[in-house]
């Protein structure tokens, strides 16, 4: 089979300027590499928003000349604003108003002053993570000012608080927001592989449905170029416009991830510059394969828009690793790098995980993707053989 | 020179093109007249190098077209029956674009371009990009690419259709400057006036297979026909057709 170098660098550099002089093509590589960062920023300063809102926390107390000594205690307590309630606290909750209120009995006085348990209603609304924080809060608050009050009662009867506790529980929460942040940042493997299809996706599918669709491709063909040529100079354009879309998209996260107030997460987890690095050690090379692969699918397409169709359904097969990977965990395992695709999954929850995968792996998953990369383009050129896919127009 | 022997290739049941035999010499127009799906398209696809013919040769300058098919094309310079253009490309960027297909580069390029856009009287819309060209318009972009790399064989399949009567006048005043520097052109037409106009030699297909070749005196008088009109209708066999054209 021939080939020309000098000839694939002539379409690559027509298909990246009529590319980038179209509105869709700019449009998918924004989108792909906007999407990641803005998904990370909304995720992590929303757990942040939540965990603020617990730590200050403006606690709605219906009847608080009822225990004046309570609401004394609590509004001493950081970060604690007591304010009054609302006329009907329940609605107010059950409309999302208020996240939590504290209804302080009117027999509170009475009962108090006869160490009977006083009663003390929290309104809230389990169903509404938001709230969730925040109840759990007054709840943990209210217990502390109940067992101080019950020591000092039973020390004035002569007896030891201890006598009083059975168990001391201690907690000791491991899933904290720490936890919840790496979760979000397990999204991460998922949208770079988006970006690497997104971002190829406009350049690759106009380059080759839409050559058949204007009737341009028979044109084309009767230059003295090798098909190998050709494909190879649109297979290019397009893995250019992919590996931008993942280079932004990586940069953007590291502008956003730097500016979220992570430390108020009281996580220590963060991704040094040489995390991401090894993300995109991993993630660029998928560009080869995605484009080839998003290529050899719309070649086959007779019209831009049918192409779409096959590009809808094949944009869901690098998910699917994504979305199965909680179900079937790739961590440790870094010889999947062999398997286009799944291996870049692997991988990289590797690094997220912090034990990056030895330097080999990196290369074994680069070169299965050039591989497989150039199978696909050689049956790409076999296509361009058929007399139904040059002549056959939509 | 093109030169065609016993040509053949069908579709399934359907043969399109039976034992084609002609050839096209050099500082000529030779004309391929036929009615819609004679088989005109279908014989220059096969020398163009696209489709494979099921028998017969094709040779361009003596190269065979189907064992050497880039070195065939690199000697011809063709408008096929699809003139897609690219909308986001101007005139002046398709040219350069075929041109260094072609391996042209430099000085030689930028020459040929602007060479080509004055030929076709391209000059206002050289840098203007292709959205929106009119049919004559994009006829003549596709027509400038096809001759960038000043091709000897130059094949053009019905290059006025769908073009007006200033636009039908500078491509037959094209042809015939092509055919002044010794080019060999081929072109093909349902048009009689057309051919009439601008050959010297004519080969007629009907239903896939020549029925007639040699120049328009030839085949006046071969058919006993004063007009080539009734030359055409008498050899295409048209007038046994059930659906004769009015």
């Amino acid at each position: 089979m021939t080939f020309s170098w000098q000839r694939t660098l002539v379409v690559f550099r027509k298909e990246l300027m009529d590319g980038f002089r179209d509105r869709r093509s700019l449009y998918s590589v924004l989108f792909s590499s906007l999407v990641s960062p803005l998904i990370m920023a909304l995720l992590f300063t929303t757990m942040a928003e939540r965990q603020r809102s617990a730590d200050e926390l403006r606690l709605p107390v219906a009847g608080q000349a009822y225990a004046p000594a309570f609401v004394d205690w609590l509004s001493q307590q950081s970060g604690i604003t007591i304010i009054d309630a609302p006329a009907n606290p329940e609605e107010a909750v059950r409309k999302g108003e208020q996240d939590v209120v504290l209804l302080i009995d009117k027999n509170f006085a009475a009962k108090f002053s006869r160490s009977l348990p006083a009663p003390v209603k929290l309104v809230g609304d389990v169903t509404r993570d938001t709230a969730r924080p925040k109840v759990q809060r007054v709840r943990s608050l209210v217990n502390t000012y109940s067992s101080q009050i019950g020591s000092l009662r039973l020390m004035a009867r002569g007896v030891s608080p201890a006598v009083a506790s059975a168990i001391r529980l201690e907690d000791l929460e491991v899933s904290s927001a720490q936890q919840r942040a790496a979760r979000i940042l397990s999204f991460l493997p998922f949208l770079l592989v988006m970006a690497a299809f997104v971002g190829c996706l406009q350049i690759a599918s106009d380059s080759t449905a839409g050559e058949r669709e204007r009737g341009s491709l028979e044109p084309l063909l009767l230059n003295p170029v090798p098909r190998s040529a050709l494909i190879a100079g649109k297979w290019l354009a397009a893995a250019c416009s992919g590996a931008l879309s993942i280079v932004v998209s990586v940069l953007l996260c590291i502008v956003v991830l730097s500016r979220i107030p992570l430390h108020e997460l009281g996580g220590r987890f963060h991704l040094g510059a040489s995390s991401y690095g090894l993300l995109v050690v991993i993630v660029l090379p998928l560009v080869f394969c995605s484009s080839a692969l998003v290529i050899f699918v719309a070649m086959l397409a007779r019209s831009y828009k049918e192409a779409q169709t096959y590009l809808g359904l094949l944009i869901t097969l690098p998910l699917l690793p994504g979305i199965l990977a909680p179900l079937y965990p790739m961590t440790g395992k870094p010889w999947l790098a062999v398997f286009p695709i799944v291996g870049q999954y692997a991988l990289m929850e590797d690094v997220l995980g912090g034990n990056p995968p030895a330097a080999i792996w990196y290369a074994v998953a680069a070169l299965s993707l050039l591989g497989s990369a150039i199978l696909l383009l050689a049956l790409t050129t076999r296509q361009l053989r058929r007399e139904a896919i040059i002549f056959g127009r939509g | 020179m093109i030169d065609i022997r016993n040509l053949s290739k069908s579709f399934g049941q359907v043969q399109a093109v039976r034992d084609v035999t002609f050839s096209a010499p050099d500082g000529a127009v030779t004309g391929l007249l036929g009615a819609n799906g004679a088989g005109k398209t279908t014989t220059l696809r096969m020398l163009s190098g696209l489709m494979k013919p099921d028998a017969g040769s094709l040779t361009v300058d003596g190269i065979d077209v189907c064992a050497q098919p880039l070195a065939a094309q690199a000697r011809m310079g063709m408008l096929p029956d699809a003139r897609g253009i690219y909308p986001r490309l101007t005139p002046r960027e398709h040219i350069h674009y075929f041109g260094q297909l072609h391996g042209l580069a430099g000085a030689q390029l930028v020459a040929s371009t602007a060479a080509l856009i004055e030929k076709l009287g391209l000059q206002e819309i050289a840098d203007r990009r292709s959205e929106g060209f009119s049919q004559g318009e994009r006829t003549k972009v596709a027509l400038a690419r096809a001759l960038v790399h000043s091709p000897r064989n130059v094949i053009l399949d019905e290059p006025t259709n769908g073009l007006d009567i200033m636009s039908t006048r500078a491509t037959r005043e094209l042809i015939r400057r092509l055919r002044g520097e010794g080019c060999c052109v081929v072109f093909s037409s349902h048009i009689m006036q057309e051919v009439s106009a601008l050959c010297d030699r004519i080969v007629v297909i009907a239903h896939g297979a020549v029925v007639a070749a040699g120049t328009p005196d030839e085949l006046r008088e071969k058919t006993g026909c004063d007009s080539l009109e009734d030359v055409f209708v008498k050899l295409a066999g048209l007038e046994d057709d059930a659906e004769e054209i009015p």
